[in-house]
């Protein structure tokens, strides 16, 4: 069908993920939004994006969670972006050490990721 | 005896009653009054507090939280995976495996890639030795895990044992079958890191009723009022005694009980005074009496803080006969502890501890069943004896009735007010439909496990543990 | 009639207890059916704010965020979002939409930084919103006060600065925190100059958000702390330390071995474990010759900075405490000893009945 690319966005956070979701159709990409690391999962095995976006600090399943499921259950090597709040290093070396490709400290600058996106898709 | 002697007698038996039925519906005003006061003080000074800078600092102080489990195979991956997803960041979770029968160890090891590690255990208070030792997961998801595996020595000890596992300065005790919100441990931490004129020894948590709630993975998705009569009950005493009473006790800086379930302690005081005390099922109020009976003795400004927020769900029984054998324990559990701190009571030395607090306790909550059965064999007597004015009594009666709806309605009231959690159409008028039958239907059994209780603790020494049968916190997923 | 005047004799007859237990049962009646027609009223009007709530938060988001898209320059408002901030300018004046839209705003605020963050500000002005929060910081309630304050910190509203300044003495706890976070938050290491004045005793709680916001700037230049190491406030000498401690503040090491010999316990505890984390060795021998005078926590924090510093010259310090009966400083104590002495370690003869002994020398030997 539509030779989009796709890309799963994980965040809690509805008005951001509005935004984001918004900015990144405008480039041309097609999203699908979960409020929580449970609806990721379940975006992730219907849709098999070609990027996942994650915040790291969710409900239900956190986004260091989807990301050992990503990699280990599913064996996908899709990259994965996480976001994190300020402060949390350590979890950002976890989610790199359990196979995230990239990382945004919060706040971080929509046309930032755009760019991120962008580099990690060509 | 004359006749004349034994009207005086009556009378003075008449007046006694009188006084202690008055002075308990004052003292219900007094505590709903000072209830409403602190509530939205609570609330104001929590609207627009930020979490987010605690949460993610790694200067802020670590807690564990300590589990003991029992048998607990059903659900218990379920559980620590609740555990684990707090919020928090500088914490960890110690599963203290209490020598269960079952395949609860097994099902860790399996669903979280633990392995035995080497542990040095710093034995401050003594408990049971370990059986198969230490463990801790190997994927890196599951680092805050420690799963301890040690002989049966009953929950005390358990939480004994976990005390000299942690290595944080403060410990948080729960139930493992409890559901926490992830945002738990902030809130519960506050106090202790806000007051600067106190020491806070303890933070006391609300037990919600999770039955009839919607769970996945662990996480309370849909907040449900459940549909048996026995367990909408259990919700309005629990509205009453959490967002009345202990609301109120812990303004007046009084509280002598956390629940068990949920209750966040300062370690080092913990196990200066030696930790839970193995000899009694009240171990929960046990240990804050100790603790606060300390501070008193050493003359140190303490609080003992308490929140009213809805972080802590339990599944609360659904049949009388675990009602009855939860409610005899708890009866049980007073009595041992109002005994084994005897010394504070009435004792000006303890001040509010001793003059408020414990003789409250002991009149309203250790005497009341007991004096509410000598009510009923007197009134019994005097019907036998056709000495009854009916209409009297039933002005009595009435207006008894008519004080205890009206605190339940008021408990109600404080829920909308705060936290509204049962928003659905047509709640409001089941909860007061219970509300108006719950004194001639639940009350009678919470009174026979009462008498029963006092009466398992003077002649049946030998009464163990009620067991909970439990049906499983997430029900929703099978 | 004849029956409610029965009714009344009869009442008139009874003694005067039980016409008042009467009474009061009357008078509950009646508070009880207006409580639950209240409680009724009470969750019909509830039910319908959360909706009401959800259905606004959804549309000024979606509002929002078009906005925000709508502008091609920063530094420019375009015809299509004046239309949209003269709109808003109408609706805010009802309460409850102001509130659900400020709370939109800062969801975004916190979580985006760049020129949408710009843009979001430029609305918060624009709009008049600010003209709100400045009013609500002159409120006589404390709780508005410091909601206003909130918003303009959320906003980075640097012109309140000198209204705000003077609320850092107010007399309510909840005011004086958001006062200072403000000025943290918006003017960073300047900010904290309140410390040098400060009466009142920042919490535990108020230090770390503080911390925390300090270190979400790139411009960690910091300050001189050696003043407030020396502050007569306890509270503001802890923040010091743990200043120090996280932005490595060699240079006030003076003042730091000076705080070895402050009365409080707490601090001087504190200020071991800052000199450990700059492994220090200035500081061992007064601590050594002080150590059988000092607390608990003390002696332990000691024995963590020998374990980061210690040497051979610490040996017989160390030896003397290897049987020391804290299990804490005996673990540390033996630590080092294998460190700094390991001929002596592996030679070290346990008895038999000192079981934490030879558990510690087991556990050392297998990591």
């Amino acid at each position: 069908m539509s030779n989009k690319k796709k890309i799963v966005l994980a965040e809690d956070n509805s008005t951001l993920s509005l935004l984001l979701k918004f900015r990144l159709q405008k480039e041309g990409y097609d999203l699908f939004i979960a409020a929580n690391g449970k609806e990721a999962i379940e975006l992730i095995e219907e849709h098999q994006p070609e990027l996942i976006l994650s915040d790291i600090m969710m409900p239900y399943i956190s986004g260091l969670e989807v990301i050992s499921h990503v990699r280990n259950k599913l064996e996908m090597k899709v990259p994965i972006i996480v976001f994190s709040a300020a402060g949390q290093e350590e979890m950002v070396l976890k989610a790199f050490s359990l196979g995230a490709n990239d990382f945004m400290g919060k706040p971080f600058s929509p046309n930032e990721l755009v760019i991120r996106v962008k580099r990690l898709l060509s | 005896m004359d006749s004349s002697t034994v009207r005086l007698i009556l009378l003075i038996i008449h007046i006694l009653f009188f006084i202690y039925a008055f002075s308990v519906i004052f003292s219900y005003v007094f505590l709903s009054f000072i209830s409403a006061l602190e509530s939205s003080q609570y609330i104001k000074r929590n609207s627009f507090v930020n979490y987010n800078e605690i949460l993610s600092s790694t200067v802020s102080p670590s807690i564990s939280i300590i589990a003991p489990a029992y048998n607990e195979s059903l659900n218990i991956i379920e559980n620590v995976r609740s555990l684990l997803s707090s919020h928090y960041v500088n914490y960890d979770v110690i599963i203290v495996n209490d020598g269960s029968k079952d395949d609860s160890l097994e099902k860790l090891i399996k669903a979280y890639d633990l392995v035995k590690v080497n542990y040095l255990i710093n034995y401050q208070v003594p408990t049971k030795p370990l059986r198969q030792g230490v463990f801790k997961s190997t994927n890196p998801a599951f680092e805050k895990l420690i799963v301890v595996d040690k002989e049966n020595g009953g929950k005390a000890d358990a939480l004994n044992c976990g005390l000299n596992i942690s290595q944080s300065k403060y410990v948080a005790c729960i139930d493992v079958d409890c559901l926490l919100l992830e945002d738990s441990l902030q809130k519960m931490i506050k106090p202790f890191l806000e007051l600067t004129d106190v020491k806070v020894i303890a933070s006391g948590g609300v037990i919600r009723i999770a039955n009839a709630c919607e769970i996945k993975e662990g996480k309370l998705i849909n907040i449900n009022l459940p549909s048996k009569f026995i367990e909408i009950a259990q919700i309005l005493e629990y509205l009453r005694s959490f967002l009345l009473g202990r609301m109120a006790w812990s303004r007046l800086n009084g509280l002598l009980v956390i629940s068990g379930a949920f209750g966040m302690f300062d370690k080092k005081i913990a196990i200066e005074v030696g930790g839970y005390n193995t000899k009694t099922v009240g171990e929960d109020m046990e240990i804050i009496v100790r603790m606060r009976r300390r501070m008193e003795e050493e003359n140190i400004k303490y609080k003992v803080a308490y929140i009213p927020d809805p972080l802590c769900w339990t599944e609360a029984p659904d049949n009388y006969k675990i009602l009855i054998s939860q409610r005899n324990r708890w009866t049980r559990g007073t009595i041992e502890v109002l005994k084994i701190h005897r010394k504070i009571g009435f004792n000006p030395k303890y001040r509010l501890l001793g003059m408020l607090s414990y003789p409250y306790w002991f009149f309203y909550e250790r005497l009341a069943p007991i004096i509410e059965v000598i009510g009923i064999l007197y009134f019994i007597v005097l019907i036998a004896l056709d000495n009854v004015r009916w209409d009297y009594a039933l002005a009595f009666f009435l207006s008894a009735y008519l004080f205890t709806i009206m605190f339940t309605i008021i408990a109600i009231f404080s829920e909308e007010l705060t936290y509204h959690q049962y928003t659905k159409k047509g709640t409001g008028f089941k909860l007061l439909l219970v509300t108006l039958l719950e004194p001639f239907v639940l009350h009678p059994f919470i009174l026979y496990a009462a008498i029963k209780g006092n009466i398992d603790y003077y002649f049946n020494k030998k009464i163990k543990w009620g067991e909970m049968t439990r049906k499983g916190l997430s029900k929703t997923e099978s | 009639m004849n029956n409610s005047q029965s009714v009344l004799e009869y009442f008139m007859q009874l003694p005067t207890l039980v016409k008042a237990v009467w009474l009061i049962s009357i008078v509950l009646f009646i508070l009880i059916l207006g409580l639950i027609l209240y409680l009724k009223i009470l969750r019909i009007y509830l039910r319908k704010n959360e909706k009401e709530q959800i259905k606004y938060q959804k549309i000024y988001e979606e509002n929002l965020i078009n906005y925000l898209y709508a502008g091609d320059d920063v530094n420019e408002i375009s015809e299509e979002q004046q239309l949209f901030i003269n709109k808003t300018k109408i609706e805010i004046l009802n309460t409850f939409n102001r509130k659900v839209l400020i709370s939109v705003m800062s969801k975004l605020v916190n979580d985006i930084s760049g020129e949408i963050a710009v843009s979001i500000h430029k609305f918060y002005y624009e709009t008049g919103l600010i003209n709100y929060s400045l009013k609500k910081i002159k409120a006589r309630k404390w709780e508005i006060i410091a909601s206003g304050i909130d918003e303009l910190t959320q906003f980075e509203v640097k012109q309140a600065h000198n209204k705000i300044e003077k609320l850092i003495k107010h007399p309510h706890k909840e005011v004086r925190n958001q006062a200072q976070l403000y000025l943290v938050n918006l003017f960073q290491f300047q900010g904290l100059n309140f410390l040098n004045n400060l009466e009142y005793q920042l919490s535990e709680w108020n230090q770390i958000q503080l911390l925390e916001i300090l270190q979400k700037f790139d411009n960690q230049e910091i300050t001189n702390i050696s003043n407030w190491l020396k502050s007569n406030n306890i509270s503001v000498v802890m923040f010091a330390l743990k200043l120090a401690k996280v932005y490595n503040q060699f240079e006030s090491k003076d003042a730091l071995l000076d705080l070895l010999k402050h009365p409080n316990e707490e601090i001087r505890v504190q200020t071991i474990d800052v000199l450990s984390y700059f492994f220090d060795t200035e500081c061992k021998e007064y601590l050594k010759s002080n150590f059988n005078n000092s607390s608990k926590s003390e002696q332990i924090a000691f024995l963590k900075l020998l374990e980061n510093t210690g040497d051979a010259s610490d040996e017989n310090f160390i030896l003397e405490n290897i049987n020391h009966p804290n299990f804490k400083i005996k673990l540390a104590s033996l630590k080092i000893l294998k460190e700094i002495n390991p001929t002596k370690f592996n030679n070290l003869e346990i008895s038999e009945s000192d079981t934490a002994s030879k558990r510690i020398v087991e556990f050392i030997n297998n990591n």
